[in-house]
């Protein structure tokens, strides 16, 4: 039902008459909020129009109710609200959809705020007036103004002008408003009612709309220095200064308040403002009955505000010319406590003071705003090729407007003297004057954008070695590409110490000499690779500078080599920031340096699990601290991968088995990864085939079955660039701490969880998911089986199919001789439950944990661990 | 009731004369005084009382049989510090930071019950008649944008309302615009009262206060306009072109 309006108070000179006149806005308001842009472009024009033609019945209007100022700068002012107010925003969309960007799927959407309360100072009134009304007009809000009461007669004359053009366009009755009997009771009573608070004025009424409880848009005063530099044009400065400070006898709040020359052009400045017919105030009886005249108690006279200079002078009992345009006062001290003229003075007078050089003068000029208009306008002249002047200048001023070589009332209102500058009357000073805005308020200021954000998926990128050598007996080959074609000439080797001495880099080092590639190996590596080692193989390789490194082994190896390669290339680099931890490896807050620019590196494994040749993550420990520092980026990537069996015949049953299981979790964990896509799950798929088709025989034949051994070497390749994209899960971060804490190698550590945290991430009713776009719904029971149904397993449905999943995974982990419970592997009992919350904690916090599909609570994972450690049926996992 | 025949008459100003009683001191108000205004000063003087601030004590409000009211006091024997100054005006410096120092220490106090300075002065600016509409505008805008606080404001601060007691301790009396407020207001006040007869007194004074309250000396002249508007609406008729010349200034303006 719609609320009949009763008809709008003629006069609003109480508070009940302005609430009912607020009610009728409203509802006014309300049908405006509905116009078109076309609708509104329309009323914009004609309200502009009609303001321009008015300009100077209402300047003339402003002087005789106020008593101040000049006409005809007046007029110009008027003209400009109009006419560069509906220039700067005629094109300006401000209804509806402003902004669309279907590739993000974002859109913007302008609406109205409503009511805009106004408070105009005498100072400004008709064109303050003018300005704020075209821009809530061109915002679809309705505005009430209130006057100042010595202005109120011309306040509310322009605001009627653009009011009555507006409705004759179409906008709705009433929709500006103002109190006819401006008090402060309705002031106070107009900003607590109203939407928004468009207060211009002194401190008083800026701190009043402040805490008035409404969004505020308040500017405050202005005290602008002005700085002449000695390679300034002086007759510009001069010149400049003189026709902004008489611009209406001094009343725009930007208007220069002082002015500080260096020594060298001090005389010089002098002589250009008298030729100008600006008069120096002699010190002595002179000057201090200019005091006296114009200020109270440190407070400016009331009758000073727009006063000519002649009669300032007057009042003072100087004698001056007739026409003279400025008094200028010499002065010394920078403290409005000691210096009144230091401070606003809203007329023709202006302070000027000595600098023995630019940074002296750049001080006084810092003091000065922040003493009398902080966050305001700063003034500079000075040759435009000084740019370290410029520089200092911008850095030093707390003002939100800095004008170089330009009158800074009308500069600081932008789109007279630099037209990039939004054109306004309303002046924000940032939060050095307390305001919420810092630049020149205008149309967006009196909009609410809402933003419209429709769901998008993650850009994903698919990273691989620039180069993988794969079938049994490639290494050779490959490294003659690396000498032959890619020219390298040094070669170093990392190796742990039991390959060295095997003799199992003897091929390869045979080959280096064949090509005449000079090398030197490092061998001092260790499983759990120690930061301390590290250090002293890259001391040797600095020795040695190879344009080659070659890291041979297992997991260590290949993780040292990593690490020792990072640190041979940026030495600088450091490992707290490197380790942070990540939830989008793409938005990570450290940027990588570069790698490449020294060395070439290429990964040779030994084993066939980790996959650490083709991924970009290595661990490495500070045996001084104990910290295990997981470094990960691609930039840590092998530029190159030799995946040959003939490096893995000889790894033995244990390692087999381990590393084994290590690569079906791989394959697993990927698969269901919250990451995973097309391009990381045909890779999984197939490892996981490969890992049961061959792991048994693998495990029980060892080197005499080549063809199983390089079948699970391809294997483990293959997950490793599945997990390198698509990560792993939480199965990895339990097992990482069942490693960290009770020293289970890491493959059987995932093996002995493995069906748990499958079972875990299957729930259809998880208690938490994953946080990913393209992660719509949990459907990890769903991929599994599918992984499932790829691997041989059949079933009625997924949940069947997941099940005959399970099973078979038992299985092998049976034929491979992998125990049931953590218990089992001979972990203390007390001093796994001593342990438990803290390792539960860690495991939640783990990199791995944020690919998971099911987003794990703590309480969950110690559940798991807890399970896993007594081999308990496994539980229900649905919420 | 009906003073005694004994009683010596100390002030006589304007509508009020104060009398001494012997053990007691009696202010007397002529039948202009609103009764409200009499009550009122009781009460501010009671709740001054209870802050433990030195000062007469209240005892008594009375209709006399003439229809005047009167507020009993207790009596501190002693003279007042401007009788001091005046004796000795080589001593002028000393009695002074004594002055300020007390001023200071009275503005520490709290008490929440009082009335509100801004309340007060709200008052006092729209009753003034003399200042047009929007000198009123401007005076209310400039009292809006100070900061209030709720320390304990004398309100008419100056030598002649501090006893210096027979006993060498300050007491302070005539409570009658006491308020709770910004301690920068009560100063301003005992400026305007000092500069009323002299400019060199009044600078002496604020130069001093501000060292030592250690508050920024515009902080204090901020509050001019306002407490000259209050001062004029007090109604006394004398000075009233100097507090006009105080009153009729500019806020900054944005």
């Amino acid at each position: 039902m719609v609320k009949k309006p009763t008809a709008a108070p003629e006069v609003i000179d109480s508070v009940d008459a302005l609430e009912a006149k607020l009610a009728h806005m409203r509802e006014a308001q309300k049908v405006f909020a509905t116009y078109t842009q076309e609708q509104v472009d329309k009323i914009f024009y004609e309200a502009a129009m009609a303001a321009n033609k008015q300009r100077i019945p209402l300047a003339k209007l402003a002087v005789e109710d106020t008593g101040r100022g000049v006409v005809e700068d007046k007029v110009i002012k008027n003209h400009y609200a109009a006419e560069y107010i509906y220039n700067a925003y005629k094109n300006t969309k401000t209804c509806g959809v402003v902004e669309r960007d279907e590739a993000y799927g974002i859109t913007k959407v302008a609406e109205p705020i409503g009511i805009v309360g106004a408070v105009i100072p005498t100072t400004n009134p008709t064109s303050t007036a003018i300005f704020k009304c075209l821009i809530c007009l061109k915002t679809r809000n309705a505005i009430i103004i209130s006057p100042h009461p010595a202005a109120a007669k011309c306040t509310i004359a322009a605001a009627k002008v653009v009011l009555d053009a507006a409705v004759k366009a179409g906008a709705p009755e009433g929709i500006i408003g103002w109190i006819d009997q401006p008090s402060l009771e309705l002031t106070n009573k107009l900003m607590s009612d109203v939407d928004i608070i468009l207060a211009t004025g002194g401190p008083g009424m800026v701190k009043a709309a402040y805490s008035s409880g409404k969004p505020a848009l308040g500017v405050g005063a202005g005290n602008t220095p002005v700085v002449i530099d000695d390679t300034a044009d002086i007759k510009l400065a001069v010149n400049s200064i003189i026709h902004s400070k008489t611009f209406d006898n001094g009343m725009i709040c930007a208007s220069e308040q002082s002015v500080t020359a260096l020594d060298s052009i001090y005389d010089e400045v002098k002589a250009e403002f008298q030729y100008r017919g600006c008069y120096f105030v002699k010190k002595g009886k002179e000057l201090e009955a200019l005091r006296e005249a114009m200020f109270k108690n440190g407070a400016l006279d009331h009758r000073i505000p727009g006063m000519p200079a002649p009669q300032i002078a007057e009042l003072a009992g100087i004698k001056v010319p007739a026409k003279t345009k400025i008094l200028i006062v010499e002065c010394t001290s920078t403290d409005p406590l000691k210096e009144e003229f230091s401070h606003e003075k809203l007329s023709p007078v202006l302070a000027m003071y000595h600098a023995k050089d630019f940074q002296e003068a750049v001080d006084k000029a810092e003091h000065l705003v922040l003493a009398g208009g902080p966050g305001h306008t700063a003034s500079l002249y000075v040759h435009p090729a000084e740019r370290e002047k410029i520089a200092l200048f911008e850095e030093t001023m707390k003002a939100c407007r800095i004008v170089i070589n330009t009158p800074s009332s009308q500069g600081g209102i932008g789109d007279l003297y630099n037209f990039a500058m939004a054109p306004s009357l309303t002046l924000g000073c940032g939060s050095w004057g307390g305001n919420s805005v810092s630049e020149n308020v205008g149309v967006k200021h009196l909009l609410n954008i809402k933003t419209v954000a429709e769901r998008r998926e993650n850009m994903l990128w698919f990273r691989a070695p620039e180069k993988i050598y794969f079938k049994k007996g490639c290494t050779p080959v490959a490294i003659e590409e690396l000498g032959r074609v890619m020219g390298k000439k040094r070669a170093f080797i990392v190796t742990d110490q039991f390959l060295y001495k095997n003799g199992n880099c003897r091929a390869i080092e045979d080959k280096l000499d064949e090509l005449g590639i000079a090398h030197d190996a490092f061998y001092d590596i260790q499983p759990d690779p120690r930061l301390q080692d590290a250090e002293k193989g890259v001391e040797r390789m600095r020795l040695f500078e190879p344009d080659l490194i070659i890291a041979v082994g297992g997991g260590s190896a290949m993780d040292a080599g990593k690490i020792m390669w990072l640190m041979y290339e940026h030495p600088e680099a450091n490992f707290e920031d490197m380790a942070m931890d990540f939830m989008d490896i793409r938005k990570r807050v450290y940027t990588f340096p570069e790698m490449g620019k020294k060395a070439y590196f290429v990964a040779v494994p030994t084993s066939s699990g980790t996959g650490s040749e083709v991924t970009p993550f290595a661990i490495i420990t500070d045996a001084e601290t104990g910290i295990k520092w997981p470094i990960t980026d691609y930039q840590l990537m092998p530029n190159m991968a030799i995946v040959d069996v003939d490096n893995a015949m000889t790894a033995p049953k244990g390692l087999t088995c381990a590393s084994g299981i290590d690569v079906m979790t791989h394959a697993i964990e990927s698969y269901v990864s919250i990451m995973s896509s097309d391009y990381t799950r045909g890779l999984s798929m197939r490892a996981a085939k490969l890992v049961f088709e061959n792991l048994p025989a693998a495990y029980e034949k060892g080197a005499s079955d080549p063809h199983a051994r390089e079948e699970m070497h391809n294997a483990s390749c293959l997950a490793g660039m599945a997990f390198a994209n698509a990560f792993l899960g939480l199965n990895h971060s339990m097992a990482h701490k069942l490693g960290a804490y009770h020293h289970l190698p890491h493959g059987l550590a995932n093996a002995v969880i493995l069906t748990r945290v499958m079972r875990y991430n299957a729930a259809e009713k998880p208690v938490k998911m994953g946080t990913f776009s393209q992660y719509q719904y949990p459907h990890a029971l769903h991929d599994y089986a599918e992984l499932g149904r790829y691997c041989g397993c059949t079933g009625a449905d997924d949940r069947e199919v997941f099940e005959n999943f399970i099973t078979k995974l038992e299985e092998l982990m049976d034929t491979i001789g992998i125990k049931k419970t953590i218990a089992d592997y001979g972990v203390d009992e007390k001093y796994f439950l001593e342990t438990l919350d803290e390792m539960s904690e860690n495991a939640f916090n783990d990199q791995c944990t944020g690919a998971n599909p099911r987003y794990p609570l703590m309480s969950e994972i110690k559940e798991l661990y807890l399970d896993a450690y007594y081999g308990r049926e496994p539980q229900s996992y649905e919420a | 009731m009906m003073l005694p025949d004994s009683k010596v008459e100390l002030v006589h100003r304007g509508n009020k004369v104060v009398y001494d009683l012997g053990d007691k001191i009696a202010k007397v108000f002529n039948e202009t005084k609103p009764v409200s205004d009499v009550f009122n000063e009781a009460l501010n003087l009671a709740r001054i009382n209870e802050t433990g601030i030195p000062s007469p004590k209240a005892l008594e409000v009375t209709q006399l049989d003439d229809g005047g009211w009167a507020l009993i006091t207790s009596k501190v024997p002693g003279v007042t510090l401007a009788e001091k100054m005046d004796a000795e005006p080589q001593r002028f410096g000393e009695y002074l930071e004594q002055f300020v120092d007390l001023q200071i220490k009275i503005n520490s106090y709290t008490c929440t019950q009082l009335n509100r300075q801004f309340d007060k002065y709200t008052r006092m600016i729209n009753s003034l008649e003399q200042i047009n509409a929007t000198t009123r505008y401007n005076l209310l805008e400039r009292l809006n944008g100070l900061k209030s606080k709720g320390y304990v404001c004398h309100g008419d601060f100056n030598p002649t309302n501090v006893i210096v007691g027979d006993d060498g301790e300050f007491y302070v009396c005539d409570w009658a615009h006491a308020t709770q407020g910004s301690p920068a207001a009560d100063a301003a006040m005992t400026y305007l009262l000092f500069a009323l007869h002299s400019k060199e007194q009044a600078d002496a004074y604020l130069e001093l206060y501000c060292e030592r309250a250690d508050m920024p000396m515009q902080v204090v002249r901020q509050w001019m306009s306002i407490v000259a508007a209050s001062e004029l609406a007090r109604g006394r008729k004398v000075d009233e072109e100097f507090l006009l010349s105080w009153i009729d200034v500019v806020d900054y303006q944005g």
